[in-house]
């Protein structure tokens, strides 16, 4: 994975508790995880080279594979917002481009 | 594509009293609306609007069951559907165009929903547009009580503005009222409940027959021109807008991760999204997208550009949502895409 992914990951998930207005500091660890500190403590990082998984979510000493950053999103998420309910359907926009 | 065929529906909102009946009644003595199956939805036992609306046609139809946004999985739907049933038989007008006229009360997103995801009804009915109407009297202080008043304007495609001969120069502030809503919309103006058919009705985004999928494709430009400078930011109190602009095309998967993002962590907080994209695999052919709250309609493909601008515009009107998240969560998954793609790349080079 590049750096600009990573750079970003943060930049989003930072912004990502302002939205959902949630408590929360987000730090960039110098081994390039992210950390949230704040109800609870959770660790992002890169996914681990030749598998399906780009990131990995610790969340209360659990490690989670997540296959993109909406799906880091979605645990992150999980996680610190009791009111969210995740959508278990995905519903992908058809056509992607014009038949 | 949307098919040509495709019979656009016009959703007319606005508040109670703000004079939506005045106006439908009028319209329906125009010759250009001629060919308009009207659905009136009333909210009470007994409906009277329909009644106060002098029309020849038999294809005017009150509901008066309950308020539409909320019934309206099944009594409009059904409705729709009879409609068209009637209109294949021969037993109505050969309609072209629907509008439909909420209850004052009610709030266009569940409407707008149901219009966008019937099944029985997709690829006959295509969204036109919501044109809401404004009480240029009681407007402004409507839109402080009543909240449901701001999202009928927040969706609004058209704003009309009714009761200007009364308002003496006191609907000023309700403009900038308005514009701070949603300053995507044109502001028109009704004369006594008249307005001509197709100032109201003539850029329907996803009217096939006037908007851009039509021949001529600069309606587009008209749907997004009144957008907020993509500099500024425009907001009212709870609800803000604001566009979105990409130089670089969007990867069509990319596109659609954020749409789904959008509709899973936004929901109901955004309140529109509308937009022209250029898609990566596609650059002679924009995409138009168009959401409502966690509900987004299939994109709809133009023939062509409606001018030179290759820029992807997205104008957003939402709730609490702020600007730079949603700027970073787009840039965030098209780097994410096009970082997978590279990986690929690179694995099978």
């Amino acid at each position: 994975m590049s750096g600009a992914p990573i750079d970003l990951a943060y930049e989003l998930v930072r912004l990502s508790l302002a939205a959902w207005r949630v408590t929360g500091n987000v730090e960039h660890a110098s081994d390039g995880a992210i950390v949230i500190a704040g109800k609870k403590a959770i660790r992002i990082e890169p996914g681990p080279r030749n598998t399906m998984f780009r990131w990995l979510v610790t969340i209360d000493g659990r490690k989670r594979g997540a296959i993109s950053l909406l799906a880091v999103l979605r645990q992150v998420r999980q996680a610190l917002d009791p009111g969210y309910a995740a959508c278990g359907v995905r519903v992908a926009v058809a056509p992607l481009v014009p038949s | 594509m949307i098919g040509a065929d495709a019979i656009p529906v016009w959703v007319l909102t606005g508040f109670l009293g703000s004079g939506k009946t005045t106006m439908l009644g009028h319209l329906l003595r125009q010759p250009e609306f001629s060919r308009t199956a009207v659905i009136i939805n009333e909210f009470g036992e007994i409906g009277l609007d329909h009644e106060l609306i002098e029309s020849s046609q038999d294809s005017v139809i009150a509901l008066t069951t309950g308020c539409l946004c909320c019934k309206v999985r099944s009594d409009l739907t059904q409705t729709l559907q009879d409609l068209l049933r009637r209109r294949d038989a021969g037993a109505c007008t050969p309609f072209d165009r629907v509008v439909i006229e909420t209850s004052g009360l009610a709030d266009p997103a569940p409407i707008l929903h149901a219009l966008m995801t019937d099944a029985d009804t997709a690829g006959r009915l295509v969204l036109g547009g919501v044109a809401t109407t404004v009480d240029a009297v009681t407007g402004g202080v409507t839109l402080e009580r009543e909240a449901i008043s701001r999202k009928q304007i927040a969706v609004a495609d058209r704003i009309v503005l009714s009761k200007l001969d009364l308002a003496g120069g006191a609907e000023t502030p309700l403009l900038a009222r308005l514009a701070a809503l949603n300053p995507g919309a044109p502001v028109l103006q009704a004369d006594h409940g008249r307005i001509e058919a197709k100032n109201l009705f003539g850029a329907g985004v996803h009217d096939p027959k006037i908007g851009p999928f039509a021949t001529e494709p600069v309606a587009i430009d008209s749907w997004l021109a009144q957008a907020p400078d993509h500099a500024h930011e425009h907001h009212d109190a709870e609800i803000r807008s604001f566009t979105i602009v990409r130089t670089e095309p969007i990867q069509a998967v990319a596109l659609t991760l954020f749409l789904e993002a959008l509709a899973e962590h936004c929901g109901a907080d955004l309140l529109r999204l509308k937009g022209i994209v250029n898609i990566a695999e596609s650059p002679q052919h924009p995409a138009v997208i168009h959401g409502v709250q966690h509900v987004f309609h299939p994109p709809a493909w133009l023939e062509r550009w409606p001018s030179a601008d290759r820029t992807s515009r997205m104008v957003f009107i939402t709730r609490h949502v702020p600007r730079r998240w949603v700027e970073v969560l787009l840039e965030a998954i098209g780097a994410e895409v096009a970082d997978v793609q590279a990986l690929a790349q690179n694995r099978g080079g």
